[in-house]
């Protein structure tokens, strides 16, 4: 940056500070901030203006290092992005302004608004693409969070697995499911695999195509497959789509299918006490 | 190339250890039949463990396998179909539906054993 202009920047740098600091605290009603004690907030408020005040006569690279710091706090306390991007701008506008008011010459000239503005933008960027990979982080570790939880395979008794679906059934889900299904199969050589569809809100002609699709692959492997946890509207749906679940087995309850996966293996569960 | 058929009482046992082409599964298809005739069995165990891939070609002639024998009076069962095979049968549309199915050669026999005899 010029010095001339750092050097009034940093001459009126009181008078900015207390013009922004007002400015400030008029939106904070209107974002998410209400919640947020007078004091955090004027101190954060002080803390940012004070950084924005440091990378004065930094090079880009040493602005990223500088802010990054202060961002990665300002994330893990959960500020909103808005105060950010609306600070800087008001700050921007009184810097303009403040400057212009002083009436030297080059406070005309092209350049001066080019400094600061880039000064600015640097800033906005180093901020906004720290929030946006806090972002893209987390939205990465809850797809992998899914991903885990979204077709387990559970052995119950020998030959007899279960798979709990939970959660809306996509393409790319139920080509997983089908995976799972299949490989865990295999693994823990069952005879019968119960699909328990309790917790799927929706079966509409997509979701019901992949299920029997998957169920027709169990049976070429080998195995049968009991489709269980049928809610009375997930039987009206599938009846009024027109969808022909005929050739595998149904049941309403885990329970039931349960029983019936027994009675398959030749096998029955025997109550104690009546003997 | 041609597939070694084995006789076990009144079964055929199959293991299928090449990757199938056209010509190899036509002349399994008339080999099984042959035998079938010749030793009177009344089950058949066709293990595709070791099969990586079926086409669809492939996948109707196995088809055909199935039904020319039971005609013949022998009950065939396959076994041991991989998870991608089964995928692949899947999306192209065949489900071999009346086709017998086992995980393994083990349970393949039991199946057989239980419909046969009982």
């Amino acid at each position: 940056m010029h010095p001339s202009i750092k050097e009034s920047i940093l001459e009126k740098k009181d008078e900015i500070v207390e013009q922004w600091l007002e400015e400030i605290e008029q939106f904070r009603y209107e974002d998410y901030l209400q919640n947020i004690s007078d004091s955090v907030y004027r101190s954060t408020n002080r803390e940012f203006v004070d950084k924005i005040f440091e990378t004065v006569d930094l090079c880009s690279d040493d602005v990223y290092e500088r802010i990054s710091q202060y961002s990665e706090r300002l994330i893990q306390l959960g500020w909103p992005l808005n105060y950010i991007t609306r600070g800087l701008q008001s700050f921007r506008q009184i810097t303009v302004e403040t400057l212009s008011n002083t009436g030297d010459n080059y406070c005309y000239d092209i350049e001066f608004y080019q400094e600061i503005e880039s000064w600015i933008d640097n800033l906005i960027n180093a901020l906004v693409s720290d929030y946006s990979g806090s972002w893209e982080n987390t939205v990465f570790s809850q797809k992998m969070a899914l991903k885990e939880l979204s077709a387990p395979l559970i052995p119950v008794f020998d030959e007899i697995c279960v798979m709990p679906l939970i959660g809306t059934i996509d393409s790319e889900r139920a080509k997983l499911i089908m995976e799972n299904l299949l490989e865990g199969v295999i693994e823990n050589r069952a005879q019968v695999v119960l699909i328990d569809i309790t917790g799927v809100p929706v079966v509409d002609t997509m979701v019901a195509h992949h299920i029997i699709q998957a169920a027709e692959a169990v049976r070429l492997v080998g195995a049968e497959c009991i489709l269980v946890g049928i809610r009375p509207e997930i039987a009206q749906t599938v009846v009024n789509l027109g969808i022909d679940l005929g050739k595998f087995s149904t049941k309403s309850t885990l329970k039931k299918g349960m029983a019936t996966a027994l009675k398959m293996t030749d096998r029955e569960i025997v109550d104690l006490a009546s003997k | 190339m041609r597939i070694p058929i084995l006789k076990l009482y009144d079964y055929l046992l199959i293991s299928i250890q090449v990757e199938l082409d056209d010509q190899t599964v036509l002349q399994f298809q008339e080999d099984v039949l042959n035998k079938i005739h010749q030793e009177g069995s009344r089950g058949v165990v066709i293990d595709l463990t070791s099969v990586e891939m079926v086409d669809s070609y492939i996948a109707k002639v196995l088809g055909d396998v199935v039904d020319m024998s039971k005609l013949m009076g022998a009950k065939v069962v396959l076994t041991g179909i991989q998870p991608s095979v089964a995928i692949t049968l899947i999306d192209m549309g065949i489900t071999l539906e009346d086709v017998a199915t086992a995980l393994d050669l083990e349970q393949g026999l039991e199946k057989l054993q239980r419909e046969l005899e009982g």
